[in-house]
């Protein structure tokens, strides 16, 4: 395929502004947001009269993080785990439905209510069932991992495989394209960005998911961590949990962010544009 | 290669409300054929009939010795659409070779097309970074781009500039008489309509009936000479009282 040929576009791209510039303008960003929790924080510590196992400074916090390095880590590595298998099986579920809604519609009017039944039990009810049907499983929690993030996914699908434009399609009919050829030449990449619109929702409620079914049912993880601390009044580790579970939330947001902008044609287009 | 077209009691309806009255016409292989009208009067309607992208509600078209669906599916049809069929995520080129590929049949080099289209110099641009007048021309050079034997365009010509639209259509004329197609061509445009077509059909206001077939009596392809023949000026006289007749009774 010709299509990493010289851009002519590329002239139009504006030179990248010098890096100590750029650099500093990346820095300003992380650093604000970082700056005005912390002031908050500290705020909230001096006019509440609380006790610090229930709001302990930011440092002791940090230094929790890093005394309990060990143990914060493995745990970190356990919810990364069922976060990710879930989040895949989320995304497997919601596609292949989308697809096959599209490919056989009566499977559409089968099994649509399910799966709107299956979105509106509450989680926990549905954690108590997993539970004990697998026990403290990985696959109770991908399950309810994946069960969470379906949906999105699905619903956000099926209207991206309609957003393609109709005199395009009557363009592969005219050509007696395959249904494959429609789906993967047309419709998927029509539908591309909404199916990254819903990663950025199923992304980082999976962690969130994981770490909920952890707290409920689970030796393991970082919800694991927050139940074991709790019970040792260990505020300070509640604390240490809930910023690396933020940061990974927000790295996960990020990533598919950047990851979706590359997949989606119309970003790369306007890029191009300059 | 060109094909025959026969078109035999088409109409077509949409709940209660007729879009096309019943149409029969003959058409010889390598004819073009016009379809002018007001607008709604059933053009892009039978348009879709013959490209077997609807069904007609009386009747059945014939192509060669096919149905419409039976000419679609060995690929002989061509449809430039009225909006540009263009993927905006392709490079104008790879939109051109797209065609040829799900067609798996290459009509012509996809440069060359481009730049008799006077598209040079911008065929890797994609759809957004294009005119809208250029654009359409990568929709016309994408639509034939497979060598169909029965081209229909919907105002094709209808974003470009009039010197740009005479100029395509003398080059997509020539065209023609290197590659012969049988044409069906919409346009509101009635000097560009007795400038390319053997004949043109001229349509009622909606509900769309055949009026009048007119035929222009002199070879193609033509030269823009054509426009100050007496003959040329006297069809498109009459078919602009033609029409002007019918806005009037309407
Ligand atoms: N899918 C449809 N459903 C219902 N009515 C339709 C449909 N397609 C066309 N029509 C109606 O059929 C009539 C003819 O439409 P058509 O698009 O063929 O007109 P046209 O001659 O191409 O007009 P224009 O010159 O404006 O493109 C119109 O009244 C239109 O509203
Ligand atoms: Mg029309």
């Amino acid at each position: 395929m010709p299509t990493d040929i010289a851009l002519p576009s590329d002239q139009t791209r504006p030179a990248p502004p010098p890096l100590l510039p750029r650099v500093g303008m990346v820095a300003l960003r992380v650093l604000t947001p970082v700056c005005s929790v912390l002031a908050l924080w500290y705020l909230a510590i001096w006019f509440s009269s609380l006790p610090a196992f229930v709001i302990p400074r930011p440092e002791r916090v940090l230094d929790v993080l890093w005394v309990d390095r060990a143990f914060i880590f493995v745990n970190l590595l356990a919810t990364l785990k069922v976060a990710t298998i879930g989040f895949l099986w989320a995304n497997i579920a919601g596609i292949g439905l989308a697809i096959l809604f599209d490919l056989l519609p009566p499977t559409r009017h089968m099994l649509m209510p399910a799966a709107i039944t299956l979105r509106n039990v509450p989680y926990i009810a549905m954690i108590s069932v997993l539970m004990l049907a697998f026990g403290d499983s990985i696959l109770s929690k991908t399950a309810i991992v994946a069960l969470s993030g379906f949906f999105p996914v699905l619903v956000n699908t099926m209207a991206g495989l309609r957003a393609a434009d109709e005199v395009q399609l009557d363009r592969m009919r005219i050509l007696n394209a395959s249904w494959w050829q429609t789906f993967s030449q047309v419709r998927l990449p029509y539908a591309i960005p909404s199916i990254v619109a819903a990663q950025e929702i199923t992304g980082s409620s999976s962690i969130i998911v994981a770490i909920a079914a952890e707290w409920m049912i689970s030796s393991t993880g970082l919800g694991y961590v927050i139940n074991h601390a709790m019970q040792n009044y260990r505020g300070d580790q509640v604390y240490a949990v809930a910023l690396i579970a933020t940061g990974l939330s927000f790295v996960i947001y990020s990533l598919v962010h950047a990851l979706g902008g590359r997949l989606d044609w119309r970003v790369a287009g306007e890029q191009r544009r300059g | 290669m060109a094909a025959a077209i026969s078109i035999r009691n088409v109409s077509r309806r949409f709940g209660d409300n007729w879009a096309l009255r019943p149409v029969d016409l003959e058409i010889a292989a390598g004819e073009l054929i016009a379809l002018v009208g007001p607008s709604g009067c059933g053009k892009t309607t039978m348009l879709r009939i013959v490209a077997d992208l609807q069904e007609p509600t009386t009747g059945e078209v014939r192509i060669g010795a096919d149905s419409a669906s039976e000419a679609r599916r060995k690929r002989l049809l061509g449809l430039v659409s009225q909006r540009p069929a263009v993927l905006p995520w392709k490079r104008a080129i790879d939109d051109v070779r797209f065609t040829q590929k799900i067609a798996g049949r290459v009509g012509f080099d996809p440069a060359t097309v481009l730049r008799e289209f006077g598209l040079e110099g911008h065929e890797t641009k994609r759809a957004r970074e294009l005119s809208g007048g250029m654009l359409q021309r990568v929709n016309i050079a994408s639509a034939m781009a497979h060598d169909p034997s029965v081209l229909l365009m919907d105002e094709p010509f209808a974003a470009l500039d009039e010197m740009k639209r005479e100029e395509i259509g003398e080059w997509f004329d020539r065209e023609l008489a290197t590659r012969p197609k049988t044409v069906l061509f919409v346009t509101h445009h009635i000097d560009e309509a007795v400038m390319l077509a053997d004949r043109l059909l001229v349509f009622s206001p909606a509900p769309g009936r055949v009026l009048e077939v007119v035929s222009v009596p002199v070879p193609r392809p033509r030269d823009a000479a054509f426009r100050q023949d007496p003959r040329f000026v006297a069809i498109a006289a009459h078919v602009r009282s033609l029409l002007a007749q019918q806005v009037e009774a309407a």
